[in-house]
């Protein structure tokens, strides 16, 4: 860490960067807030919060383009456990939310083409493309991204990342924290989250090593409490949707998860969802829905299809249909209650064993079928995403018992989360006709 | 050579008095079934089957190892078995599991095994308990307690086999058996009872050829070589396995252990073979195996025969490929589904590749 560093930290980010950001605020206010392009008729505008997730992420990126010594820079899985790093004061980069990123700005298909020249099969999963791609290549649509001191993955979603962080650290030639979380077939036992809360003991001096800091117990727990207040509010959020009209679609949630998984454990981030949260009563007051003529509620399961989120929320809201919440997004919410300031790396160890992705099929479709009455919906579109295994498997015989067991209608929906080669727009609209057709029926 | 057949294997011992498990890739614990008069019978597809079945659960883009053994299941073909155990190998084979305990329900009972990622204390512990769990499980089904002397008698002679596998390995350019009988006899390891399998193993062993085998020698790296056809392919454009990292063979050479604790040593014994994707082993280590095992075989090349849509071998393919490179030493990959017959294109690929490193 060396003083050039950190004045070209300060004049690029908290100068440059800012007063960038002032700026395009001051110019965003002169355009009108609804795009031209919005279907206004079928869509609520879009929520007032939007500039300020721009921002925030944009703010997170460039900051990260800077960090290189000045701060130590670990990249992570989306579910890790990342307050131990966030308290030890890294720079923390999501791999899989830039590739998100990419995948809604449409660079997906140049950046993965560069890892599949290299060799890399398009039948992995294309976040791991899209990111591999960036390393050997530096394309990003994020500009560029700081190298990595550390990494940290966290089996807990799948046991890709720990294929793609192998890849990672061979590369870089940096330390891998495997953080191994067994996967629950029924329920998870007191040697499963002793197991897990012995590695998190034993990544604090790796991850220390790496940025020569000590972790301070005080810190931990100051982190793991706004990871907690954030994911507390996120559920709040996310549980207005029971609301009729829904005053947020699970599309604007896709949108707004952004800060809740990769800024987890920053006061920031608790103020962004607070105020979100406000902003949501707001519409409930005023009776806006997401869906300007909502007569159907929909449940969407398995990561978003990222390069068509508009062109799926203009298609179902055309017709009425809003679809109100998802088991994705959920994800980040539903663990708050774990997380335990007091008992942090206790509390940790519960938390991050549990995610939707680390529990069973049948568990999963509990998760369902619980939602689907909390949100009074009428149906489930299941993303049958083939770049995601752990989340789809299952998927066919959910979708059977659901209907024949629950009476919920259910469409099995094939695509891609991130590689628009596997997406058929056609194939797609046929299939939502007709299941829209059920519904009405 | 006369290989015996499983399905004889199994009659044979299930008129013993004894029970079978189906067992899915790829480390497990064996000694422990076989003290409670289990025999593990692996799962590794099997190919050539009508994997339709299985797409009643699972969607196209899961691997043919996971469709055939859930087609397999539903046709009847593990209807011998008493116990299905999976090993969580890979997101699919995790997957299957869930499935199966959730939504097919077979008449077997499924047992899964979690199999840690990284060779820490705190895995090697993880993994014991995992093991004592899964015998307490058999104790509660069978009512059979087998005590620390009668799992340290499965585990001998396991140790047994494991040590006369590796013998085979060790003097594979001596014996005038092909590719295909002898990965034929390395694979009754997939079913034979360890007993068996040493006593067959020592008899090819006591016919050693003092000439070596002729053919060029190559290494093949994957998960299994089904269809099996792809030996005698190589037999044919004269190459000669003369060593593997193969899941279902080479990655499975397992060195005895010394713990005294029954389900330590187990756990040992898991952790002791070659470098595995599945288990969480570095890259480096990876590359440094494989770069051993061309050294130690003088292998004039590398073949990566994998399964479609199998991440873990994958993911690892461009640097393991660019390491050899960089050794000088060629490499070609091939990608499989274990339903297909061996393609016209796949022939000529293998046969351009033999030319090169001949």
């Amino acid at each position: 860490m060396n003083i050039a560093s950190h004045i070209k930290y300060f004049v690029n980010v908290q100068v440059g960067a800012r007063s960038y950001i002032r700026l395009k605020r001051r110019q965003g206010a002169r355009k009108p807030r609804i795009p031209l392009n919005w279907n206004t008729k079928c869509l609520a505008p879009p929520l007032k919060i939007d500039g300020l997730t721009k921002e925030l992420i944009a703010l997170h990126y460039l900051s990260g383009r800077y960090a290189d010594g000045r701060k130590s820079v670990a990249w992570v899985t989306s579910g890790a456990p990342v307050e131990i790093l966030q308290a030890l004061g890294y720079y923390v980069l999501y791999p899989e939310n830039h590739a998100a990123v990419c995948g809604v700005k449409r660079k997906v298909v140049e950046i993965a083409g560069e890892a599949e020249n290299a060799g890399y099969s398009r039948d992995i999963c294309s976040y791991a493309r899209t990111d591999i791609g960036a390393m050997l290549s530096g394309k990003s649509a994020v500009g560029q991204l700081p190298k990595p001191d550390l990494l940290l993955a966290c089996t807990n979603i799948c046991q890709t990342v720990l294929h793609w962080y192998r890849v990672l650290a061979h590369h870089f030639d940096i330390p891998l924290i495997t953080i191994d979380t067994p996967f629950i077939y029924t329920e998870s036992s007191d040697a499963d989250i002793k197991y897990v809360k012995r590695q998190l003991e034993d990544s604090i001096p790796v991850a220390e090593q790496a940025c020569s800091r000590r972790l301070k117990y005080k810190k931990l727990q100051d982190v793991l409490k706004m990871s907690k207040d954030a994911s507390e509010l996120w559920l709040q959020i996310m549980q207005r949707g029971r609301h009729r009209p829904a005053p947020i679609s699970a599309f604007d949630q896709f949108i707004q998860m952004a800060p809740i998984v990769e800024m987890r454990g920053k006061s920031a981030t608790v103020d962004f969802y607070a105020a979100l949260l406000r902003e949501v009563d707001e519409r409930i007051e005023k009776g806006i829905g997401a869906v300007v003529h909502e007569r159907k509620r929909l449940l969407w399961d398995n990561l978003p299809i990222w390069y068509r989120l508009r062109y799926l929320a203009e298609y179902l809201g055309e017709r009425g249909i809003a679809v109100v919440a998802s088991t994705y997004t959920n994800a980040w919410g539903e663990l708050a209650p774990f997380m335990d300031e007091n008992r942090p790396i206790e509390s940790m160890a519960k938390t991050y064993i549990h995610p939707i992705l680390n529990r069973s099929t049948g568990s999963k479709l509990e998760t369902m079928k619980k939602m689907s009455e909390d949100f009074h919906l009428n149906g489930v579109i299941l993303h049958s995403d083939r770049s995601c295994k752990p989340y789809s498997i299952g998927q066919i015989d959910q979708r059977n018992k659901l209907i024949r067991e629950y009476g919920i209608p259910a469409l099995l929906l094939e695509a891609d989360h991130n590689d628009p080669r596997s997406f058929s727009e056609e194939q797609t609209a046929s299939r939502l006709d007709a299941f829209v057709e059920m519904l009405e029926n | 050579m006369k290989i015996p057949q499983r399905k004889h294997i199994i009659k044979e011992f299930k008129g013993q008095g004894g029970k079978v498990a189906a067992v899915l890739p790829i480390h497990y614990p064996r000694a422990l079934f076989r003290a409670f008069s289990i025999l593990p019978v692996e799962v590794w597809g099997p190919p050539g089957i009508d994997s339709s079945y299985g797409g009643t659960h699972l969607q196209a883009y899961i691997c043919s190892i996971v469709h055939n053994a859930l087609s397999f299941l539903k046709t009847g073909g593990l209807d011998e078995a008493d116990f299905i155990l999976i090993p969580h190998t890979c997101d699919s084979l995790q997957g299957l599991g869930s499935v199966l305990i959730d939504f097919v329900r077979p008449p077997q009972q499924v047992l899964t095994l979690y199999l840690p990622r990284s060779k820490g204390k705190t895995d090697y512990e993880f993994l014991a308990n995992e093991i004592r769990r899964i015998y307490n499980r058999l104790s509660e089904i069978t009512g059979l307690h087998p005590d620390d002397t009668a799992i340290f008698k499965a585990i001998k002679i396991e140790e047994n086999a494991d040590r006369t596998l590796a013998e085979l390995y060790s003097k594979r350019q001596m014996f005038t058996l092909d590719n295909l009988d002898f990965y034929r006899l390395i694979r009754t390891r997939e079913f034979l009872p360890a007993e068996h399998f040493i006593d067959m193993a020592q008899s090819v062993l006591s016919l050693l050829n003092e000439e070596k085998l002729n053919g060029v020698p190559i290494i093949l790296s994957g998960i299994v070589p089904e269809p099996m056809e792809v030996m005698s392919a190589l037999n044919e454009m004269g190459a000669c396995v003369v060593a593997d990292d193969l899941a279902c063979c080479g990655r499975r050479l397992y060195q005895s252990g010394s713990s005294t604790d029954p389900f330590q040593r187990l756990s040992e014994n898991i952790f002791s073979a070659a470098p595995d994707p599945t288990r969480g082993d570095s890259l480096q280590d990876r590359i440094d195996y494989l770069k051993g095992l061309v050294n130690k075989s003088k292998a004039k090349g590398v073949i990566f025969y994998d399964v479609k849509f199998c991440e873990p071998e994958l993911f690892d393919l461009p640097d393991l490929r660019k390491a050899l490179k960089g050794e000088g030493v060629p490499s070609l990959t091939l990608e499989v589904d274990i339903n297909d017959p061996i393609s016209n294109q796949m022939l000529t690929r293998i046969e351009t590749f033999m030319e090169v490193i001949k």
